[in-house]
């Protein structure tokens, strides 16, 4: 039972790292804390419904879910955000919450605001029995795919051109200015890898909620920026370790608090990530130059 | 405000929301509030309801209107699910003249309303709120009109317990008063008539991950043979997937907010699951020709049973007018409180003897191959029914 419910706190930090990090990308950039990122993954769900109604196979349907995610967070970067650039910090927070209310409404009036059935493939929801405990498919995939999307993240930052662009960009955007590289595709990709991320941990999400609805983004983006704080607001490696450890602390609290506490584990959790704030006030693993205005 | 711009907004309204505001000087004119969720989580609950009741108060007015005296007007306003903002809109709606106030499908927004018309003794009527501390937490002017939560608990532990059921799981969330105290109901009844509780759990509303909680219900030295829970949409979609995911089969039983076609559309994954209705539609019932008379109104048939619970609502004013012979709010409030068997769409509706929360049969439900098959209909003994 204990290693069970290891693996369904791995499973969730993976989903609160995959969100965390598609804030933090754009954060370490642009400075500005995407509230509509949630919406990308609402998007995302629908793409995938729509997909499915439409009869792709599934495969397809994910593979146009996650970019129709990456597609709208370019999309929102050019229309929302670009001619706010250079603006205050306060600024680019309210038009991200501008956006996404937007987003809502829209999703409310033009779609239903009655949540939609997506059903998932028999196989997704499987078990299987490894020894004297059965793992979920779903816990496993969900597993399995931020691993591979924080390696393959990991390696575009690393070893690609852009990759470390982006990289000094988020040590010193003016200096990468001058070094001749283009501000518009740094942060154009910047938005590509969030939507893309918000796309995967749209997949994740919704295979455990068998539903998309239109308000659906906002607790994941809730998640996402409680843990890219703790984790150190612009660093990447922090927003990982951030999700991780959000996951893990509420699934350890939700499985072991005793049932007159346990309405209060969301309160427990936040008062552990002040106390991780009061003790380390730039988050577990800081970025490497403190937040621009 | 220039009074140009408040007529040319009144008249704006009115054409939003389709109302005749015509006042001829023969017929007297009635308003009636409505501070419904167009947006947020609750607007799935009463746009359906809000449909059948609009759909009755038009056959209402082409009658001459409540009463057959008093044409309605009838003013909705967008709650957005939020209970402050339910406030601000029903003194709104008070101030523009309401005599009768209609609240949206869950408690907390329905008494922040109240609070407001039970000093001006505006009868209150929810569209589906279904909490039986509703009515006491406001006062003499809030009526319930679906079966309420301890009702709907104690048809489900009865049909449990005749199946055969000993053993049940209770899955609550304190997040709201639905899903805190139905289960519970249903475990007071469940144990009194020789059922145990080998287990409790929690969930929050809203947070799909169920991970940590499913693996307690698999790791219960005592294992349950039923689960019962208030959790709807999207928090029921979420909890079924993953259970069945991590191989548990054990039976999920729930109330009247499963009743939906979203949970209908999960097919397979919700095989088996029992769920209350406030009426089934039987070969040549008047609930069928509801359906089919609701179809023809709104081109699409009705989602649940929400919508004819709207229909009876106006039916139930009507019938409250007629008796009161006014339009005077306290009038109608005493009509209300006084009826008696009143023959609505789905059954017998009575509020005379209650605290006002009304008593009706309550349908129970099972969904087989996406399919929401009928059970048996029935209204549970008043003994049984544990106390608010």
């Amino acid at each position: 039972m204990i290693a069970q419910q290891i693996i369904n706190a791995v499973s969730l930090g993976g989903v609160y790292a995959l969100l965390a990090l598609g804030l933090a990308i754009v954060f370490s950039i642009v400075g500005l804390i995407n509230f509509a990122h949630g919406e990308l993954m609402t998007l995302s769900g629908y793409a995938l419904l729509a997909s499915l109604v439409l009869g792709f196979p599934f495969p397809v349907a994910v593979l146009v879910a996650v970019s129709c995610g990456a597609l709208a967070a370019v999309a929102m970067e050019r229309i929302a955000f670009r001619p706010m650039r250079g603006a205050s910090v306060t600024s680019l927070l309210l038009t991200s919450f501008a956006v996404s209310s937007l987003l809502k409404v829209v999703f409310q009036n033009g779609i239903s605001a009655r949540p939609q059935a997506v059903a998932m493939p028999g196989w997704m929801t499987g078990a299987f029995s490894f020894g004297d405990f059965t793992i979920g498919v779903g816990p496993s995939i969900s597993i399995v795919v931020s691993a591979l999307a924080l390696i393959a993240l990991e390696v575009f930052l690393r070893r690609s051109v852009t990759g470390t662009a982006m990289r000094a960009a988020a040590e010193d955007f003016d200096v990468v200015r001058l070094m001749g590289i283009p501000a518009s595709r740094i942060i154009a990709t910047a938005f590509l890898l969030s939507g893309l991320l918000a796309g995967l941990a749209a997949m994740l999400w919704v295979a455990q909620r068998a539903s998309v609805d239109p308000l659906m983004g906002f607790t994941p983006v809730l998640k996402a920026f409680i843990a890219a704080v703790v984790g150190g607001l612009g660093s990447l490696p922090g927003a990982v370790a951030g999700g991780f450890l959000l996951g893990i602390i509420e699934v350890l609290l939700q499985a072991t608090l005793p049932g007159a506490i346990a309405p209060y584990r969301d309160a427990i959790v936040l008062s552990g990530v002040i106390a991780v704030l009061l003790v380390r006030p730039q988050g577990l693993i800081p970025a490497v130059r403190a937040q621009r205005s | 405000m220039p009074s140009l711009y408040r007529l040319h907004r009144a008249a704006l309204c009115a054409a939003v929301f389709g109302i005749a505001a015509i006042s001829t000087s023969s017929a007297e004119e009635i308003i009636i509030g409505a501070a419904t969720a167009q947006t947020g989580g609750l607007a799935p609950y009463d746009q359906p309801a809000l449909a059948g009741l609009r759909m009755s108060l038009d056959e209402l007015n082409a009658k001459g209107g409540l009463g057959g005296k008093y044409t309605v007007k009838l003013l909705i306003k967008d709650t957005r699910s939020d209970t402050a903002q339910t406030a601000t809109v029903a003194q709104e709606l008070i101030d523009a003249g309401a005599k009768i106030m209609i609240t949206p499908c869950d408690a907390d927004p329905s008494i922040s309303a109240g609070q407001l018309t039970q000093p001006l003794g505006i009868p209150t009527l929810t569209l589906c709120g279904s909490a039986p501390v509703l009515t006491g937490a406001v006062g003499d002017v809030m009526f319930g009109t679906y079966p309420a939560d301890n009702v709907q608990a104690t048809a489900v532990a009865d049909f449990a317990v005749s199946e055969g059921k000993k053993k049940v799981f209770l899955l609550t969330s304190p997040d709201s008063t639905y899903t805190a105290n139905l289960p519970e109901y249903f475990g007071k009844v469940f144990e009194k008539k020789g059922g145990a509780i080998v287990g409790r759990g929690t969930f929050s509303m809203g947070q799909p991950d169920f991970s940590a909680e499913i693996t307690n219900i698999k790791g219960l030295a005592d294992k349950p043979d039923l689960i019962m829970t208030a959790a709807y949409e999207p928090d029921f979609p979420a909890f079924i997937q993953q259970l069945r995911g991590a191989g548990v089969t054990i039976p999920v039983y729930g109330a009247d907010a499963i009743g939906t076609p979203t949970i209908k559309a999960l097919g397979k994954l919700v095989d088996g699951v029992v769920y209350t209705a406030a009426g089934y539609a039987e070969p040549g019932s008047k609930l069928e020709a509801f359906n089919a008379a609701f179809t023809k109104y709104a081109g699409h048939a009705p989602e649940s049973t929400y919508e004819v619970n709207g229909y009876e609502i106006a039916l139930i004013l009507d019938q409250a007018v007629k008796t009161a012979g006014s339009d005077d709010p306290k009038a109608i409030r005493d009509a209300i409180a006084g009826l008696k068997d009143f023959e609505g769409i789905t059954g017998k509706i009575t509020y005379a003897g209650t605290d006002r929360m009304p008593l009706r049969p309550v349908a129970l439900m099972r969904y087989e191959g996406g399919e929401g098959k009928h059970v048996e209909t029935l209204i549970p003994e008043a003994a049984d029914v544990p106390a608010p």
